[in-house]
């Protein structure tokens, strides 16, 4: 009795997978790897899409971070790319100027805009036209470990670079394999770590002239300052060896006072190290009060060639939903992009939240350049060289200066 | 005698041929397109752009530093190789109690996959929490942490070495198909005539092992050069592009910036070079072995 059940069960799922088929809409899509989360939730998500409209089909490809730009590249070179891809949005330009990526004006309605912070959609608009959703938004604060402020002595948590070179120095004295200041020295965003103190010095990425800001006082004072809490035994040692990962493990183990990172760092400690006792505070100003965090958004796109645009629009406006962007926002721990969002308790209340979402009238995105990725690697480079004390400030940031003069053209 | 058209060689070899052609020269046929055109960051061709793409990957000072790495990269793990495998192979085609176990011990790391050997060492070399360091530590050698990854001139020796250990199994196992070829009565007619050991190894072993020798290091030569997970899992090539090869290198420019024809330019470089190499020292090995 219950074989035959299963038989017909077996036999009807069949003849309606077959159906499907035949009229089965695909959309696909190209989604990055935030978490071990991700998957499951784009999952989900297509599964209460397909159920919503029969005979649609939407296919979820989870593709990790790291290599989600060569993905993507190999994808579009052999003309086999998604109809909706997740992208990195200062890759955004590329992608337009290429033909690659569809304006989605003709799909946004008043009503759809307003379901989003309007600083969050800008990054995605380019000459004049809105290419990119803002799927995940992320800022940067600087996390303390407080048992090890207690046990250093200090009661104020530092505003200024001066204040937490002072910090850092008198937690680094706690013992040998305590560092003060957990400092990134490689990977992806080393360059970034070096524009906090960069921006607080008064610091420009691009000039107003269009020619690299890195040969300029802010540069060489953030850099020199840098290399001296490196010198003075304030950050862990060997920072070229320390990813933004690996930097984060030693604040989970206790052994960091400080370091500098993304709001999905606070999930991660309450998974793995509930006991750590850590605040979150906004990114020391410079001397002239100038601060700044970096700002970071992933869009999702539609790409030029879709066959299948209007079923493609129909599920990113299911996914951007309070309740379906809620779960993905909570999920991953990231910034919610919508103010629907933003507004429930989960968010509201809490205290981690609160700082991140203070910074971001101060935060600056990556700079809407073709070959943005080349610049930072140069960036990264010339900090790394000077970590490592294989070259001067001055003459090591003049000289990636004019490499990257030479990238953007001038 | 009539022979079928059928047993013609050239008809016999042409599937394989064609296999072959199917997968090795279309991708090189199609990357000597895109090396000499303009491409832009998807791989679109935007026009025939001549040899610019090969003199702007040959004026990169990146260039030169990662090609004179590959050279030391490759010689240094083909040369080391060589020395640790013969003895390990000779000691292992003795008889002796267990034996077995320790021909599967070194074979072992052949069965792991390159990239999760290279993703264990990373963290085995992890500064803090290292297996590395703490054994160093616990056999009193060290008593401050040493930072493997945070400059070359510790990282690259490493990297060399995990690329050592890596390839000595496969060696090995060529180097153990070679001895168990050389017959017995050899070694008993040296004995009896009185010989060293070292004579032995030097008069008989040796040059037997020839052939495999040579297959090893044109083999180890070709994997080596063009080996990517050690130094990606490692350093990516860092910091500040001290530890890039080549490859690496070629990695970071066509996926890291979207530079498809310069990588592509790369790529054939790359392949002319290893072509060269390799027929440079067949032609050698061939010459010698036939005097």
């Amino acid at each position: 009795m219950k074989r035959t059940a299963l038989r017909t069960a077996v036999a009807g799922a069949a003849l309606l997978a077959a159906m499907g088929w035949a009229h089965a809409e695909t959309v696909r899509v190209t989604v990055a790897e935030y978490s071990s989360k991700t998957g499951p939730y784009f999952e989900e998500a297509a599964k209460a899409f397909e159920e919503a409209n029969p005979g649609s089909e939407i296919q979820v490809e989870v593709v990790p971070w790291d290599v989600l730009l060569q993905k993507l590249t190999t994808d579009i070179s052999g003309g086999a790319n998604a109809d909706l891809s997740i992208i990195g949005t200062r890759w955004l330009i590329d992608f337009v100027d290429q033909g690659i990526a569809a304006p989605l004006d003709d799909y946004l309605t008043q009503d759809f805009k307003d379901r989003f912070f309007p600083v969050f959609l800008e990054p995605s608009v380019m000459q004049e036209k809105t290419y990119g959703l803002p799927v995940a938004a992320s800022a940067r604060a600087m996390y303390y470990n407080k048992d090890l402020f207690e046990q250093a002595g200090i009661t104020e948590v530092p505003d200024t670079w001066d204040e937490l070179a002072e910090a850092a120095r008198k937690i680094g004295a706690l013992g040998d394999d305590i560092a003060g200041f957990g400092l990134q020295g490689k990977e992806i965003e080393t360059d970034v770590y070096f524009y906090y103190a960069f921006w607080a010095y008064g610091g420009e990425l691009v000039e107003e002239d269009g020619t690299s800001g890195l040969d300029s006082d802010a540069g060489y004072k953030a850099a020199e300052m840098y290399k001296s809490l490196i010198d003075s035994g304030a950050t862990q040692p060997g920072v070229t060896s320390y990813n933004r990962e690996d930097v984060q493990n030693l604040f989970k183990q206790g052994k960091v006072g400080m370091m500098i990172t993304a709001p999905f760092l606070s999930n991660q400690i309450k998974e793995e190290a509930p006991d750590l006792k850590y605040g979150v505070a906004a990114i020391p100003a410079g001397p002239e009060g100038d601060r700044g965090t970096y700002g970071v958004t992933d869009s999702i796109i539609m790409f030029e060639n879709s066959e299948n645009k209007d079923l493609a629009w129909k599920f990113l406006d299911q996914l951007f939903t309070t309740e379906w962007r809620a779960k993905f926002t909570s999920g991953e721990g990231f910034l919610p992009v919508n103010p629907e969002v933003a507004a429930q308790p989960a968010f509201a209340d809490n205290a981690d939240l609160k700082e991140f979402t203070a910074l971001l009238p101060d935060a600056r995105f990556a700079p809407v350049i073709a070959g943005w990725e080349e610049i930072a690697a140069t960036t990264s480079d010339a900090v790394q060289t000077i970590y490592l004390g294989n070259g001067e400030a001055k003459a090591t940031l003049d000289a990636a200066a004019g490499e990257i003069n030479s990238i953007l053209g001038n | 005698m009539i022979r079928s058209p059928l047993t013609n060689p050239y008809l016999l070899i042409l599937p394989g041929f064609l296999l072959a052609a199917f997968i090795i020269l279309w991708p090189l046929y199609q990357l000597g397109t895109i090396s000499l055109n303009d491409v832009n960051r998807f791989g679109q061709l935007r026009g025939f752009n001549g040899v610019e793409n090969y003199v702007a990957v040959f004026t990169d000072p990146d260039f030169l530093g990662a090609l004179w790495r590959t050279f030391i990269w490759t010689g240094a793990i083909v040369i080391g190789t060589l020395v640790v495998s013969v003895p390990v192979a000779m000691i292992l085609n003795e008889d002796f109690y267990g034996r077995a176990i320790a021909r599967v011990i070194i074979m072992l790391p052949w069965a792991v996959s390159l990239t999760m050997t290279a993703i264990v060492w990373r963290w085995a070399l992890n500064g803090e929490s290292g297996m590395l360091n703490s054994g160093l530590h616990g056999l009193g050698l060290i008593d401050q942490n040493i930072q493997w990854l945070a400059r070359a001139s510790t990282a690259f020796p490493v990297q060399i070495m995990i690329g050592i250990l890596v390839t000595v199994p496969f060696t090995t196992t060529i180097f153990l198909g070679g001895l168990s070829s050389i017959p017995d009565d050899l070694y008993e007619a040296a004995k009896l005539e009185g010989a060293s050991r070292w004579q032995t190894f030097r008069e008989i072993t040796l040059p037997l092992m020839k052939p495999f020798l040579n297959i090893s290091i044109v083999l180890n030569m070709i994997y080596v050069f063009n080996s990517f997970p050690i130094i990606w899992a490692t350093t990516q090539g860092g910091p500040a592009n001290s530890t890039d090869i080549l490859v690496t290198y070629l990695y970071k420019l066509g996926f890291r910036f979207g530079k498809l024809g310069e990588a592509s330019a790369l790529s054939v470089m790359m392949f002319v070079l290893l072509l060269a190499f390799t027929v440079l020292y067949v032609s050698l090995a061939m010459r010698r072995e036939r005097t």
